[in-house]
């Protein structure tokens, strides 16, 4: 049998069946984007007049601008390595022979299929100094209560973030794990390797796709975060959780600066996609076979 | 998915991911529905849903033959959709604004002058020689009305009279006054004063102390700047100093004190009447109190209150003027006052019996001849958002973190000298 290439009339067929999804991703994706770039080249309340390179010029040497990058990428880093470690950490955990392993994944994963504006009223009715649930039960057992959003704001809702997704990497980690063969571990234990052992040079080393995967995508969630900056903190306390893209909103709709909000958010996709490549060819030295 | 993408998905997926949120977040919201011919959209706020405005809607409905589509929307995501609205060029019939925006729009061309409608029903409605001066002055450009007031209010003091009465006080006149009673009545995890995170609460003090924020002659800010240096140091003192004050939590509400107060565990607060009802609801047991603005070097308070404009492009300006008329006529603010004990902007509101009648809303409605605009003038450079966005970060500096009073309202001077150019 012939094999069918991409010509004549199966191909006329493939099209047809591909067309909604085009259109829809033409209309959705493809048109936004290239009116956010067209709009990074203007100025103005109606970003209605030509500014060409003068929003990007603007926005490298803006304080406002790097201070958001610096609180967005210290609120990534956590986020990035909180995921890594307690979602390989729950994952190792329920990856033993637990009675209601189900309920504890479900559990986890509950919060990961919450809206962040769920999350966000709910932790920030906890996190209240005054009439928080949660210094209320410091006060119960006799400890100093907390100033949590204020005193460290990133740090706090970084937490949240973690709370909120870490259900999702576990759930990542555990899918990695038991794609380790069982045969390896055996032979380790043969050779009299110890359970620290075994994950130190069996499993770790087999998780570095996973790894990369919850990583690479840690770092986008991280950088694009707003939601906990919109709904916990408003940015504040001052501009101590003045997150990029709470900024870039910001810009847009509370200055009214179209342009210079659409020339930050093309910076920003820049930053974000060489952060990724740069992931990614550091991950690819560091996969492992047996 | 697999837990061993290859690194081909890994891009795929990566560029999607990247894409999307961070392109989409500046890439306009959808656009409202056209302005169908039997539909009049107003956009609203969802906590002016008051039944004496259903009742002006219905008749509003049967009069013209229009079915009103109301949007409500919390301000800040109402200012998002105007802003989508208006860069998409379709937008509502008639809009509710928090104050400030009219001449915003006015200033860059997205509302609708109105004047020519006030020239010919002004008269007959009472507008403008009805409503308090600065309700007009507030929603005038270049001599023109573009905007009519809808609600009227301001802030002052609110305090739980049987926490006072206990500790043997009288309500505060004057900020030694309020500094007294704050320290007598911090105790037993009560604390004497709640503030607020909201920038927009520091302008009572600031007008209390004589400070003008912005001059559009000689173009000075903050001045006299030792007074305005004063003033938010004050604030940061009653938490930080004097600490008879919790340390307010930064956000984007405006309801913590008023939290605080209903769970009592603030004796008084600096608020207006849109947190009357609330208290009201959630600790009836509370025997309220309500006295005037603090005096320190003059006895004033900060105007607030919502407006209602037209945009440029909407497409029925007359049926958007025959709302704004049935919905300020002085029944309604009657009816409104009622039901919600909301503060309304017409002189001839403050001798309805039910203004005068009521201790709470008399005091408030008194010290509505004292009331200030406190961002006028700088409104009228087209520079409100930048202006509001520097003063969030200052104010919360100093009374959340603790900043210096003088170092924070220096650099935002700097900041604000530079836009304001």
């Amino acid at each position: 049998m012939r094999p069918r290439t991409l010509y004549g009339r199966y191909a006329r067929t493939a099209y047809l069946f591909l067309l909604p999804a085009i259109l829809f991703f033409a209309a959705f994706f493809y048109l936004p984007i290239g009116n956010v770039v067209a709009t990074s080249f203007r100025t103005g309340p109606m970003a209605d007049q030509w500014t060409g390179l003068g929003n990007y010029t603007q926005a490298v040497t803006d304080p406002a601008v790097q201070h958001s990058f610096l609180v967005t990428a210290g609120f990534s880093v956590m986020v990035v390595l909180g995921s890594i470690v307690l979602g390989l950490a729950l994952a190792l955990a329920i990856d033993q022979p637990l009675k209601g392993r189900v309920v504890f994944r479900v559990v986890l994963l509950v919060p990961y299929l919450t809206s962040v504006a769920i999350v966000g009223l709910l932790w920030r009715n906890i996190l209240d100094p005054e009439l928080g649930v949660l210094n209320r039960a410091l006060m119960a057992v006799g400890l100093p209560t907390q100033q949590w959003l204020n005193t460290a704001p990133l740090l706090t809702i970084a937490a949240v973030t973690l709370w909120q997704s870490v259900g999702y990497t576990m759930v990542l980690f555990l899918a990695g794990l038991q794609g380790i063969p069982e045969t390896y571990h055996e032979a380790a234990r043969i050779d009299g390797a110890d359970a620290w052992h075994r994950f130190w040079r069996i499993s770790l080393p087999l998780l570095a796709p996973t790894t990369l995967f919850v990583s690479v995508m840690a770092v986008i969630s991280g950088l694009q975060a707003f939601g906990q900056a919109y709904i916990i903190t408003g940015g504040g306390p001052g501009d101590a959780t003045d997150l990029s893209v709470f900024h870039i909103f910001n810009v847009a709709f509370r200055t009214r600066d179209f342009g210079y909000s659409s020339a930050q958010s093309v910076l920003l996709l820049i930053v974000i996609v060489a952060f990724t490549l740069i992931q990614l060819r550091a991950g690819r030295r560091s996969e492992v076979t047996y | 998915m697999s837990a061993h993408p290859s690194r081909r998905d890994l891009l795929r997926l990566v560029g999607a991911a990247a894409a999307v949120p961070v392109l989409s977040s500046c890439a306009g919201a959808p656009a409202t529905q056209s302005a169908a011919p039997g539909t009049f959209t107003v956009y609203w706020n969802a906590g002016h849903d008051y039944q004496a405005y259903r009742k002006v809607i219905a008749e509003f409905e049967q009069a013209n033959q229009v079915k009103v589509n109301l949007q409500k929307y919390q301000w800040p995501d109402l200012r998002t959709r105007l802003l989508a609205d208006f860069a998409s060029g379709t937008v509502p019939d008639l809009v509710e604004e928090p104050g400030g925006w009219v001449q915003e729009f006015a200033v860059s061309g997205n509302a609708r002058s109105l004047q020519d409608f006030v020239d010919r029903d002004g008269q007959a409605m009472g507008f403008p020689a009805d409503w308090q001066p600065v309700t007009v002055e507030r929603n005038s450009y270049q001599d023109k009305v573009y905007g009519v007031q809808l609600h009227l209010t301001c802030n002052t003091l609110v305090y739980n009279k049987g926490m006072l009465r206990e500790a043997g006080l009288e309500a505060p006149t004057t900020w030694e006054e309020f500094l007294d009673a704050a320290r007598k009545l911090t105790r037993d995890g009560v604390y004497g004063v709640a503030l607020n995170q909201d920038y927009t609460y520091m302008w009572p003090w600031m007008v209390q102390a004589g400070v003008t924020p912005y001059d559009l002659e000689t173009k000075a800010i903050m001045e006299p700047r030792a007074d305005a240096v004063a003033a938010l140091q004050f604030q940061a003192d009653l938490v930080h100093k004097h600490k008879v004050a919790p340390v307010p939590v930064a956000g984007t509400d405006y309801s913590g004190p008023q939290k605080l107060f209903s769970a009592k565990r603030a004796a008084m607060i600096l608020t207006g009447p849109w947190d009357l009802d609330p208290i009201r609801k959630t600790s009836p047991d509370i025997d309220l109190g309500v006295a005037p603005p603090l005096k320190n070097k003059t006895a004033a308070t900060q105007a607030a209150g919502v407006s209602m404009f037209v945009p440029a492009k909407a497409t029925r300006p007359e049926l958007s003027w025959d709302f704004i008329k049935r919905i300020t006529a002085l029944q309604v603010e009657q009816a409104a006052t009622k039901e919600t004990g909301m503060l309304m902007p017409r002189k001839s509101w403050v001798d309805l019996p039910e203004v005068q009648s009521d201790a709470v809303t008399k005091v408030f409605a008194d010290a509505l001849p004292t009331a200030r605009d406190s961002s006028q003038e700088v409104r009228l450079t087209g520079q409100l958002g930048k202006w509001e966005e520097q003063l969030k970060v200052m104010y919360q500096q100093v009374l959340i973190q603790n900043e210096p009073a003088a170092e924070a309202l220096d650099t935002f001077v700097k900041a604000a000298e530079g836009f304001l150019k």
